[in-house]
């Protein structure tokens, strides 16, 4: 069973990450702004396996939370899932050290191995 | 008494108002008009709060259940799960009849949400949402809309359409690509490259108008986002189109396709007479680190305006082929100019891998200025 | 002898009459071309999708420049505010204006700023930019800070920024003003929607504050103020952007757009000299530049207004800074009008020499001093015993329905481009404002207004107060 924390404004992502990554593998933790995005992550002391977040959000934006948690004894992959189409700006999430990048709409099957390998990876 | 009083009242105010000069009158006509219109703009207030508080609430309820509904039949059909195309999919359509479709107001959330979901999902999940669209009859609504008289509503019409990629034939889209209405017009003509069966990019050659920079940000968008839409080469109208915000657009795609093909048409660009477009070309060239138009625009670069000047200098430094190191080097110790001397220093910065003994020797022998220009451009912190 | 007297209030009654009379049909006309405008930027906003621009690689960059001056309470959390706006890019610039707290030290603190030399040439002339900070966290690399010598004034602050700036388009704002997170998405919308014309500036609605909540920086809950002052200014901004200023912006004669929040068009600012530091009104004087260097230019210029209201201010609520904030505006207006008289009925400035030059002439600036004089004739005579009171009160009672009329309107207005604040009675209560503001808040704004005029030709030295700030911290919530 993983653990996956999902950060995204956007009310209807959510239910579709929780279709396209089975409940019986993944456990889906979604908050929708990047100040629960963090109060989340100290309270469970980072305890994730993956992150997937947004850039753009209301109180912290995605490259804050990627600095605040490749910044652990423990980084946890990171997945940006994003409709940014600027170049400078998806290099900036992987100068922060962001594992992977996907651009809205998503491919379900895409996003699902994506998580799989990073997940794969880490262990 | 008081009866007596209040039936007097009018009359007192009819003898009054025919007694009275001029401006006391229009006075007294414009009091009851002010207190008519405060009442009235009271009234609307109210009611179009409680119309959006209804409207709120009625969507509250709603939305969930549409969510559920695609959640349920959508996104967790089995056979997604086995990678069947879409078409073949059977849609369980009944469960949708617990919704109000018979409402309009219904039916359009219903497409909004469709379309919301399918700006988070593609692949075989959106052509199922599109599906559903269809299987619905929500097009029909859709096509209503079109045939509107009032503009916004065909707009919002070819919007919905262009999102659900719905193909239309073009007898009906083609006049509206001519509408005297710019908003209907430049509509329609994304509809047109996003839903033509035939040559997509056919407008380009007839379009006389400038692209909008809004036009520009939507075409790029349905251009790079569309599936099996057949790239063209956009050299020709690069070469032949006399419109000038076609050609700087034709630019901006060429560098996403990365369309090297494109590089002589460009190159020939650089003799036209429009210098915002020649720097277009200049910077365009430097993105596809065109390292044969290199000798080109060194050799051009006195005869250029100022901003063709720079991009001249930025292209050197994303070429950054290393041979005009010393190009560089005379512009940023002798040009008069603070903007030339800076982007000197970012190229000469950017060929750093050929250039590392001469920043060296810069930074040891340079003047204060031009010493914090060049710890500037080499500072990593700093991005621009 | 009586004659001349006679034939004088004649002529004065008659341009009175005229001037209300002007004065009132712009109103009208304003309430109906305000309403179109409106309408067309709510219709336009159905299908324009911002997240459109928001996910483009075409986006233009913009530089967003916050001065701030002795903000020690707010600015980490207004600065992580701007750092999460929506847009894709842009850069921010908070201009340290020589503060005497610990501005700077917060910063560098929060942000792990370290200093850096910066190159740059001074288009503008601005007091001495000390030091230029970046963040050594890449996720703050959008943020620079400068650290400059104080100028005495916010011109001066935002001329050293711009100077810095990267982008051909700056956002000019205040540090302590919270923004909507589309701000930058919205106002650089109309500009990619010009068709022929250069738009030099764009604005949208600014609102008070001082009742709403805040948490770190992200507006919460939106309400109209609670105190009185406060709710008299937000009826009053509602109806001066709302119903003026987008009425102006069908006719493409915007006179100005606020120091609160502007977007402008960078080279023009800078070609006609950036703010005055020396002008008491900056926005309006730099904007009246800008259009005066567009028409000796033969630029095609516009500037836009949007309705939606994208940033909140904190608003004076002691009459002290109340007054000290409008006799500097009026201040300002006058010595704005002195400065560019020659544009005044001057067919070369085309709509700015022919209708908005004059209009704030007639109807801004002119305004205080013929009601204060009509004041004072209406005593005279009453004392003398000329007065038809039945006819006196008739029209004041005119007057009185009327400015309630267009004043809810405006909101009326208001409401249509979005259903602000949460429930219809806090609307009900806010329509309750405009029944006393004739007879307690117009009064107070002419007479600081006279005053401020007083000070324009005495030439009184201003002092800087900078307007105590509580801080929208989350105490407030």
């Amino acid at each position: 069973m993983s653990k996956i924390l999902l950060i995204e404004d956007d009310e209807i992502m959510p239910k579709i990450v929780a279709r396209i990554l089975p409940a019986t593998e993944y456990q889906l933790d979604h908050v929708s702004n990047g100040k629960e995005a963090l109060l989340k992550l100290e309270a469970t002391n980072f305890d994730y396996d993956l992150i997937i977040t947004d850039i753009m959000m209301p109180y912290a934006n995605g490259f804050e939370i990627l600095s605040k948690v490749k910044n652990q004894s423990r980084p946890i992959p990171v997945i940006i899932v994003s409709n940014a189409g600027n170049e400078d700006m998806i290099m900036e999430g992987f100068k922060l050290g962001a594992d992977d990048f996907l651009k809205k709409p998503i491919l379900p099957a895409e996003l699902l191995i994506r998580v799989k390998r990073l997940l794969m990876k880490n262990t | 008494m008081a009866l007596l009083q209040l039936s007097a009242f009018p009359s007192t105010i009819e003898s009054i108002f025919r007694n009275a000069p001029l401006a006391i009158q229009i006075a007294m006509v414009f009091i009851v008009v002010a207190i008519t219109g405060t009442a009235l703009a009271y009234y609307s207030i109210l009611r179009s709060r409680y119309r959006g508080y209804r409207r709120d609430k009625k969507l509250s309820v709603l939305l969930p259940e549409i969510d559920n509904l695609i959640i349920d039949e959508v996104l967790t059909n089995p056979d997604m799960q086995q990678d069947i195309p879409a078409d073949q999919v059977p849609l369980n359509l009944e469960p949708f009849q617990r919704l109000p479709l018979d409402r309009p107001w219904a039916r359009q959330a219903l497409t909004d949400r469709i379309i919301h979901f399918r700006r988070n999902v593609r692949g075989n999940m959106g052509n199922l949402l599109r599906n559903l669209y269809i299987q619905l009859e929500l097009d029909k609504d859709t096509m209503k809309k079109m045939k509107s008289r009032r503009w916004e509503k065909k707009v919002q019409a070819l919007v919905e359409l262009t999102s659900l990629n719905m193909s239309i034939a073009d007898v009906t889209i083609l006049p509206l690509t001519n509408s005297r209405n710019r908003e209907l017009r430049a509509a329609a003509r994304h509809a047109y490259i996003k839903l033509s069966k035939n040559e997509p990019f056919k407008f380009f050659d007839v379009v006389t108008d400038p692209l909008l920079m809004w036009d520009q940000v939507e075409l790029f968008r349905i251009i790079t986002t569309t599936e099996g839409i057949a790239i063209p080469n956009f050299a020709r109208w690069i070469t032949y189109s006399g419109n000038k915000s076609v050609v700087s657009f034709c630019l901006k795609l060429v560098v996403h396709y990365n369309q090297l093909a494109a590089v002589p048409a460009i190159i020939k660009l650089l003799d036209t007479r429009d210098h915002y477009l020649r720097a277009d070309a200049i910077n365009c060239l430097g993105k596809l680190k065109v390292a044969e138009a290199e000798d080109q625009l060194v050799r051009i670069y006195t005869s250029q305006p100022l901003h063709c000047q720079i991009e001249i200098l930025k292209a050197i430094g994303r070429i950054s082929s290393g041979r005009n190191i010393d190009f560089l080097k005379t512009e940023f110790l002798h040009s008069t100019d603070f903007d030339l001397r800076k982007s000197a220093a970012k190229s000469l910065v950017k060929n750093e891998w050929f250039a590392k003994q001469v920043i060296d020797e810069l930074l040891a022998t340079s003047s204060p200025e031009n010493l914090r220009i060049l710890k500037h451009c080499m500072n990593p912190l700093i991005k621009y | 002898m009586t004659g001349i007297a006679e034939t004088l209030a004649r002529i004065y009654e008659g341009a009175i009459f005229v001037y209300g009379l002007v004065l009132l049909l712009t109103y009208a006309m304003l309430a109906i071309l305000s309403i179109i405008a409106v309408r067309q930027y709510v219709k336009r906003s159905s299908y324009h999708q911002l997240n459109l621009l928001a996910g483009s690689p075409l986006a233009p960059g913009i530089t967003v420049l916050a001065p701030a001056f002795n903000e020690g309470l707010t600015i980490i959390s207004n600065v992580r505010s701007l750092l999460t706006l929506n847009y894709p890019r842009y850069e921010i610039i908070i201009i340290n204006d020589g503060s005497t707290d610990n501005t700077m030290e917060q910063l560098v603190d929060e942000f792990k700023l370290v200093e850096v030399d910066f190159a740059f040439t001074v288009k503008i002339r601005s007091q001495p930019i000390r030091r230029v900070f970046k963040s050594t966290d890449p996720a703050y690399s959008s943020l620079l800070v400068i650290d400059k010598v104080n100028g005495k004034s916010k011109a001066d602050a935002v001329n050293a920024g711009i100077n810095i700036a990267t982008f051909d388009y700056f956002l000019c704002t205040d540090v302590d003003c919270i923004l909507h997170k589309d701000t930058l998405l919205e106002l650089i919308k109309p500009v990619m929607q010009e068709p022929k014309k250069r738009v030099i500036a764009i604005g949208a609605t600014l609102r008070i504050a001082n009742s709403c909540e805040f948490d770190e920086g992200v507006m919460t809950r939106m309400r109209p103020p609670r105190q009185l002052l406060p709710r008299f200014q937000e009826v009053e901004y509602i109806r001066a952007f709302v119903l003026g200023k987008m009425g102006w912006s069908y006719l493409n004669c915007v006179p100005n757009v606020s120091g609160g929040l502007g977007l402008f068009d960078k080279e023009i600012a800078i070609r006609c000299g950036g703010y005055d530091h020396s002008s008491f009104g900056e926005d309006m004087e730099l904007m009246t530049r800008m259009c005066r260097y567009a028409y000796d230019n033969r630029i095609d210029y516009a500037i836009r207004y949007i309705p939606k209201t994208l940033c909140w201010t904190e608003a004076p609520t002691s009459l002290k800074i109340f007054r000290r904030q409008r006799t500097r505006w009026a201040r300002g207006l006058a010595q704005l009008t002195f400065a560019h008289f020659g544009m005044f009925f001057n067919p070369r400035y085309g709509k700015m020499g022919l209708v908005i030059f004059p209009y704030n002439f007639f109807f801004e600036l002119l305004a205080p001093i013929i009601e204060f004089t009509g004041i004072i004739v209406y005593i005279v005579l009453s004392i003398m015993g000329y007065i038809n009171w039945p006819y006196a009160l008739l029209l004041l009672l005119f007057v009185y329905t009327y400015s309630v009329m267009i004043t809810t309107i405006a909101i009326l207005w208001d409401q249509i481009t979005f259903r602000y604040y949460k429930s219809w009675r806090e609307v009900l209560y806010l329509c309750m404002t405009p029944f006393m503001e004739f007879l307690l808040y117009h009064p107070l704004i002419v007479f600081f207004s006279l005053q401020g005029y007083y000070y324009f030709l005495t030439g009184k030295k201003s002092t800087w107060g900078n307007m105590q700030r509580q801080g929208f911290g989350k105490k407030k919530s």
